[in-house]
């Protein structure tokens, strides 16, 4: 997959990066970068 | 229960993630919860919400080859994770920490605090540096998290991290719906935090396991103003779920008003709906059909495994 494709990939449907370059040098250098979500376990209020 | 907001919006990011490459971790943060007194704190409960979480993403199709999932305790069980939570709370005033729980869902004015919440935010950083990510994904509402850990990462000489924030998916009572806490000294994203899905009562969310009559009652009731696209959930609905997941959106309407129509874009339908060519009762009920089939997969797997959701009601129940 090409850089310009995993780029749009992971900006889209986005409101914000901090900071752009940054992500892009991640895409660069790394394969198999490491990313998450976290998750209150929790009911009727989420987060 | 998990409603479309968490489901469909950090599902769908999530699925990108994967496919650009990511390997992802889905952090069941147990701790966090239990310091923000969800379940009244009780641990036991709290875990059986993670499972069921856990469940829901399978569900959703990330499963455990595409996906990690790690909890909180297992990452505050290392023997050098608390000394990290310590590091980052040396480099932050106990002012700023405070300023930072509207991540919890406290409103910026909330004084009488729990001492624990300020680990909070410290535990948030500190999480984001033992598991040596490149990229923290959440929704807006947490972008005070990852400021302070970006911080505290230059400030500590730990590799900061990216950060990526996404839209935060409104109720189905829109803007003039929300309440009026203050949740980010910048007045507009404190409107949208307090707008969000998950702010506010049962019947201002749909949730992943509505069946789609269901879905489709508690959207005829939402609010969905003639030509206005401004504050309006139906029409962000399009925008942040119909039109990422499809090529193309196709609104069935009766012939006698005019027969089906097809966009490729959300600016199209956009523009369709501010110039009256849509009625707001089509936009929700197909809002409603497309909503039903996003989620069909998810009410299937529920119905082969129904153990986790039924432990779910039962804990939320009491």
């Amino acid at each position: 997959m090409s850089r310009e494709t995993r780029l749009e990939l992971v900006t889209r449907g986005t409101v914000e990066i901090i900071q752009p370059a940054e992500l892009q040098r991640v895409l660069e250098e790394k394969k198999k970068p490491r990313a998450y979500w976290g998750f209150e376990c929790s009911g009727k209020q989420l987060r | 229960m998990m409603h479309i907001g968490t489901g469909l919006v950090c599902g769908t990011k999530i699925k990108d993630m994967v496919q650009a490459g990511f390997h992802f971790i889905i952090f069941l943060a147990d701790w966090h919860s239990m310091i923000n007194n969800k379940f009244g704190g009780d641990m036991e409960k709290i875990e059986t919400a993670g499972e069921y979480f856990k469940h829901c993403f399978t569900a959703l199709g990330l499963t455990e080859d595409k996906v990690e999932y790690i909890w909180a305790s297992e990452l505050a069980s290392k023997p050098n994770y608390w000394e990290r939570v310590i590091r980052i709370a040396k480099t932050i005033t106990a002012q700023r920490a405070m300023r930072a729980l509207p991540i919890m869902g406290r409103d910026l004015k909330t004084q009488d605090v729990e001492t624990a919440s300020l680990f909070y935010p410290c535990m948030q950083a500190a999480d984001i540096f033992e598991m040596s990510l490149d990229v923290a994904c959440a929704g807006i509402d947490q972008r005070k998290a990852h400021v302070l850990a970006r911080e505290a990462g230059e400030k500590l000489r730990w590799r900061k991290p990216v950060a990526l924030h996404t839209p935060m998916l409104m109720g189905l009572a829109g803007i003039q719906g929300s309440d009026k806490g203050n949740y980010d000294e910048d007045p507009k994203l404190s409107g949208v935090i307090a707008a969000k899905m998950s702010k506010s009562k049962p019947e201002n969310t749909i949730l992943l396991h509505d069946s789609p009559e269901l879905i489709e009652e508690k959207l005829r009731k939402a609010y969905c103003p003639p030509k206005i696209v401004e504050g309006n959930p139906v029409i962000e609905y399009y925008r942040l779920l119909a039109f990422p997941a499809n090529k193309t959106v196709v609104l069935k309407r009766d012939q006698k008003y005019g027969g089906d129509l097809e966009f490729s874009s959300f600016r199209e339908l956009e523009e369709a709906y501010k110039s009256e060519k849509i009625h707001p009762q089509d936009l929700k009920v197909n809002m409603a059909r497309i909503l039903a089939d996003m989620l069909r997969r998810v009410r299937g797997y529920f119905d082969k495994h129904p153990e986790p959701l039924e432990q779910m009601r039962n804990i939320e129940a009491r």
